[in-house]
């Protein structure tokens, strides 16, 4: 095993604080940084000694020996559950890194309903009231191509459940319902089984399209609110967990384990095929070569190694470490290449920041001449990362388009969700626009189809027997 | 792009196209429907066929009967539960109701692009794949984002004195401001400057002091254009100023002003590489051909101009200051002959003119907002000089902060501005505009209007600062409690953007604001406001482009008459028509006759470049 780095900053908020220095010896769950602000603590992954501590890592050199055995978390007998969430580190694990033990820290049943914008809302009565408050667990598992999640509900469906119960119990909810996508039949199957025993848990079908599982998505799907790009689940009476975490919730609560282990997803042009290798409680700072390595090893010539998602992650080097928050490792075929020619770039809240398209465009040789956001994304303050005020739903895109045209543009990109994709197609192609999406080469490369025009529908019978 | 509930109530009587795919079994609302105003480019390309189109108050709350595709239009039979359409009468008061109304969406980023001036205003995209497509699309609807159509707007007319007033009370005298005229009938040169008579004598050596002057002023040339050298060649015109002193001790707006009639100051010029001072296009050429007589702003046939021709360092031409030396310089000569008319003897008078400034309580309070350049370089105006357009005493408005000044509007009309700008030399006010200002002149006299004061607000290069001083604007203008405001600008572009934000700020407060502008077709606006209702373009060149032709296109008495009846208007509450999609001549001409039908008396609408020698710029160039 080579040496684990643990980042300082693997949530939402500032960096830890170290609390070892070079040459301590640690186990699996030694508490090795603080939270200096808002964040969570972060445990040692691995048994070893501490190699480097650096600005932003903590380097640890792992022993020989790998017992199972943790450190339990250091609180008392009688701690709460919210505190035993927030001492063990838990953050959000679908990817947002949002700590845990800070969003379950509300009491649901006496949070009020937000006020909700009509204009989003046009279905809603006036001072329209959720009755129940709800825990809404989000199983979309909504990023092409990762399959870790849906794993774990198949695998580990009890667990999930308790997690769930936990975090009900903790935030005062009447009721949790699971988000999940219908195509995932088997899960599906399980889950509904073991939801036969919990009258206060359902669960709630999705479309396969994306996104489906952004946050005021499952809002939205679930409990049939809009909310703003500036309102919190809260606003609706919920709290949105991601399955994964309401797992740790259950680890935390059951047997007192720190959050330092992680599932996810490597895929991609790997040796032996582009099937999902699905990597259970891996130790967090284990380095993106490693994982690959456990796979198979990249095959070939490739175009990048994408961490997260095809949507909404970013290219990395073999050397970086996963986090609390890492869910997918991809790596891709080769990009395509424009020889140079004008590229305009559709940025979206969906899909990667301008940054990020702008990466891509270079990779596949286009010079970028014109950049339009989604008339959706909202930029909720300067800088921050762009928010869909409808997710899912498009608001139309051939005024970009003509201004694509107008700048010249030969090739687009796009980073748009499943249906202003769709919405881009009907007119694109027609105005000699060559569409390209962002995810082509991910897709490509999975065995993918294309985030082109739109096939399926948005909504799905209930029903799990019923095929839409 | 999607519509809001207000545009689809705007657009009630517009087709209903879908902008995005939508499903089979949903109730159609505003969020489903494409935004109309793009309709027209997209019927032309061959995008989309409106024929059996629903309209859109006719399918809002309808079920859509299958599944459809994005810029799909809704007709009979995918729609079901259509309400049925309202009859003509209302269609026509619901079309007068309709204002510019424009997406919301601010474009921030976008807008920071000044629009690419493509002359003619069309792009034109020829697509050769299957069958042919042509594209047409006015540069003003796609640039930015969200453009609203260009420049003029129609408007309706009626007769305001049907206004119930307040018992009347007295308007009330503020200050009056005298100007004694002199006449010139001929400049030379001489030892001394002095004035004798109706012949001014401008001192031989002054040159070398207006060079010395200024470090970065390389070479002042003083010529004596008299009718006859009209047909001379000049480098691009910077500035018209009038000659005018204070008399005694009185202060810039009120008292008594001196003023020479027969002749004006002209600077010109270029940097010492020779490139002409200018931005956006330029006036140099042969004087009778590039000069719109009898502008504002322009010298009238007849005069004789005292041209300086100065050279600034090399590469200054384009910063702030290289235009303000070859103003200053000039200003030494003007300063001598102010001097000699300070002197003058009374008996030389040959006419006088007094403006009245009243406030007249219980009339309609109006404020004048003129949005003038100050985005830097040579986009400058100096603010309350000491003598009438001078440069002493007065403070850049770029140093100011571009923030709102207020001022009085005998302030404007004694010279207030000493204009440095040198934007497109068609909409440039220059330093004289100010003093023959056709909006303040007319709603000074206005006997039914408040004129309460003038605001100048300087127009910054930086989008942030263009929105922290039109905040300033609605604030100011929310203080004032004024009915209603009146904004010009001048240039076209980057200016826009601050004009459109100077409406938003004041017609968000309540205020009925009418704008104007050159917009016509190269002008066309780059960004809107669902406030930008009231417009009026002062374009006068035929093709409706910035012609290089000094002060064509810039605000003129015609211009004045349609937006004082336009704001009558609105502060009554009378509908305004939405603008047509292009620019259209005749919507001037039909307000113009609307207004001379109530008025009763002949509107005389000024030339334009047509009437000019054609030069051969312009013929190479525009017509």
């Amino acid at each position: 095993m080579r040496n684990v780095q643990l980042l300082l900053r693997q949530h939402v908020g500032a960096p830890c604080r170290a609390v070892v220095s070079a040459g301590d010896q640690v186990k699996k769950g030694t508490l090795i940084a603080e939270p200096a602000g808002l964040g969570a603590n972060i445990f040692s992954s691995v048994y070893g000694t501490v190699a480097e501590v650096t600005d932003d890592r903590i380097i640890i050199e792992p022993s020989d020996d790998q017992p199972d055995a943790f450190e339990p978390i250091p609180v008392p007998e009688d701690a709460g559950k919210l505190d035993m969430v927030k001492a063990a580190g838990i953050v959000g694990m679908g990817g947002a890194g949002f700590p845990t033990g800070v969003k379950l820290g509300i009491n649901l049943k006496d949070t009020e309903m937000g006020e909700l914008d009509p204009e989003i809302n046009p279905e809603l009565p006036e001072g329209f009231r959720l009755k129940e408050s709800h825990i809404l667990i989000n199983a979309a598992e909504c990023e092409p191509g990762l399959e870790h999640n849906i794993r774990q509900l198949e695998e580990q469906c009890d667990k999930v459940i308790r997690g769930v119960r936990y975090c009900m119990e903790i935030t005062h909810a009447d009721k949790a319902i699971f988000a999940i996508k219908k195509k995932n039949k088997k899960a599906v199957r399980i889950l509904k089984e073991a939801l036969k025993a919990e009258p206060d848990i359902s669960m709630h079908l999705l479309p396969d399209i994306y996104p489906m599982g952004e946050e005021r998505a499952v809002v939205r799907e679930c409990l049939g609110v809009n909310l703003t790009t500036t309102q919190l689940p809260s606003a609706a009476r919920s709290v949105v967990v991601n399955l994964e975490t309401a797992a740790k919730v259950a680890e935390a609560v059951d047997e007192r384990k720190p959050c330092f282990t992680k599932n996810l997803t490597v895929r991609g042009k790997i040796n032996g095929g582009n099937e999902a290798h699905v990597f259970m409680d891996v130790p967090v700072g284990t380095s993106v070569g490693e994982l690959i390595e456990r796979a198979g090893g990249i095959n070939g010539v490739y175009g990048e190694i994408i961490m997260g998602g095809a949507f909404t992650g970013r290219s990395v080097k073999p050397e970086e470490p996963i986090t609390k928050t890492t869910g997918g490792i991809l790596v891709t075929i080769d990009l395509p290449d424009l020889h140079g020619a004008s590229t305009g770039l559709l940025v979206c809240a969906c899909g990667g920041s301008e940054e990020r398209m702008r990466e891509i465009a270079e990779k596949m040789n286009g010079k970028v001449a014109s950049v339009c956001r989604c008339k959706q994304a909202i930029e909720n303050k300067p800088g921050a990362p762009l928010k869909c005020l409808r997710p899912g739903n498009c608001p139309g895109q051939v005024k970009n388009n003509m201004q694509f045209k107008k700048d010249g543009c030969e090739y687009i990109i796009i980073g748009n969700c499943s249906d202003c994709s769709n919405t881009v197609m009907a007119s694109g192609p027609k105005m000699g626009l060559k569409v390209f999406h962002q995810t082509d080469h991910v897709m490509r490369t999975i065995g993918h189809s294309l985030y082109r025009t739109l096939k399926v529908s948005k909504q799905v019978s209930q029903d799990i027997d019923t095929e839409d | 792009m999607s519509i809001t509930a207000e545009t689809a109530k705007a657009h009630a009587h517009d087709p209903a196209v879908l902008c995005c795919r939508a499903e089979g079994g949903i109730t159609i609302e505003p969020a489903n429907l494409e935004d109309p105003a793009i309709f027209d480019d997209l019927v032309d390309s061959g995008l989309l066929n409106l024929d059996g189109c629903l309209t859109i108050e006719e399918v809002l709350g309808a079920k859509l009967v299958k599944t459809c595709d994005s810029l799909c239009p809704l007709t009979a039979d995918v729609v079901e539960g259509a309400k049925a359409p309202s009859v003509s009468g209302e269609v026509q008061e619901q079309k007068e109701e309709q204002g510019e109304s424009q997406p919301e969406e601010a474009a921030p980023a976008q807008t920071a692009a000044v629009p690419a001036a493509v002359p003619g205003g069309i792009l034109k995209i020829h697509i050769g794949e299957g069958r042919d497509i042509d594209l047409e699309i006015p540069v003003g609807i796609i640039g930015g984002g969200s453009a609203p159509a260009a420049g003029s707007v129609p408007e309706t007319v009626k007769a305001a004195a049907a206004e119930t007033e307040e018992p009347a009370q007295q308007p009330k005298l503020i200050r009056s401001l005298t100007r004694k005229h002199f006449h010139i009938t001929e400049v030379k040169r001489g030892p001394e400057t002095k004035i004798e008579g109706t012949v001014l004598c401008i001192r031989d050596d002054i040159e070398k002091e207006c060079i010395d002057s200024e470090e970065l002023v390389y070479d002042l040339k003083i010529d004596i254009i008299t009718p006859e050298d009209y047909h001379t060649y000049s480098e691009t015109i910077m500035d018209v100023q009038p000659i005018a002193v204070k008399e005694g001790e009185y202060e810039l707006g009120s008292g008594v002003t001196r003023v020479l009639d027969g002749v004006v100051m002209m600077v010109t010029g270029t940097d010492a590489n020779g490139v002409q001072i200018g931005e956006f296009g330029s006036s140099e050429g042969y004087l009778d051909e590039n000069i719109m007589w009898g502008r504002p702003g322009a010298p009238d046939k007849g005069e004789i101009f005292i041209k300086t021709q100065v050279t600034v360092k090399e590469g200054t031409n384009m910063e702030r200051p290289g235009p303000l030396a070859a103003h200053t310089a000039t200003d030494i000569i003007t300063q001598e002959i102010r001097e000699a008319l300070k002197e003058l003897d009374e008996n030389l008078v040959v006419s006088e003119e007094t403006f009245d400034q009243y406030r007249r309580p219980g009339k309609k309070k109006v404020v004048i907002v003129k949005e003038i350049m100050g985005q830097g370089a040579m986009h400058d105006n100096l603010i309350l000089p000491v003598e009438p357009v001078g440069v002493l005493g007065a403070k850049p408005n770029v140093d100011l902060g571009n923030v709102p000044v207020a001022v009085s509007p005998l302030e404007v009309l004694d010279g207030c501005i000493h204009a440095l700008t040198c934007i497109g030399p068609a909409s440039k006010e220059m330093s004289r505009h100010y003093w023959r200002e056709p909006l303040v002149l007319e709603v000074l006299h206005d006997e039914e209007l408040d004129l309460c004061g003038v605001i100048f607000v300087g127009s910054p290069q930086i989008n942030a600062e263009k929105f922290y001083v039109s905040k300033r604007v609605g604030q100011l203008c929310e203080m004032l409690d004024v009915d209603g405001a009146f904004i010009t600008t001048e240039g076209f572009g980057n200016n826009h953007i601050d004009f459109a934000s100077h409406h938003e700020q004041i017609g968000m407060r309540g205020i009925p604001v009418v704008g104007m502008s050159f917009c016509a077709v190269q002008g066309a606006l780059v960004v809107g406001n669902k406030y930008m209702t009231h417009m009026v373009d002062n374009n006068k060149s035929e093709s409706g482009i910035e012609n290089e032709v000094l002060a064509c296109n810039t605000l003129c008495p015609e211009d004045a008459v349609r937006a004082v009846q336009m704001l009558k208007n609105a502060m009554g509450g009378e509908n305004v028509k939405a603008a047509e999609k292009k620019w259209n001549p005749n919507v001037k001409s039909s307000n113009v006759e609307s207004i001379e039908d109530v008025a009763g008396e002949k509107l005389c609408l000024v030339e334009n470049e047509q009437s000019l020698p054609m030069s051969k710029k312009r013929k190479e160039k525009y017509d």
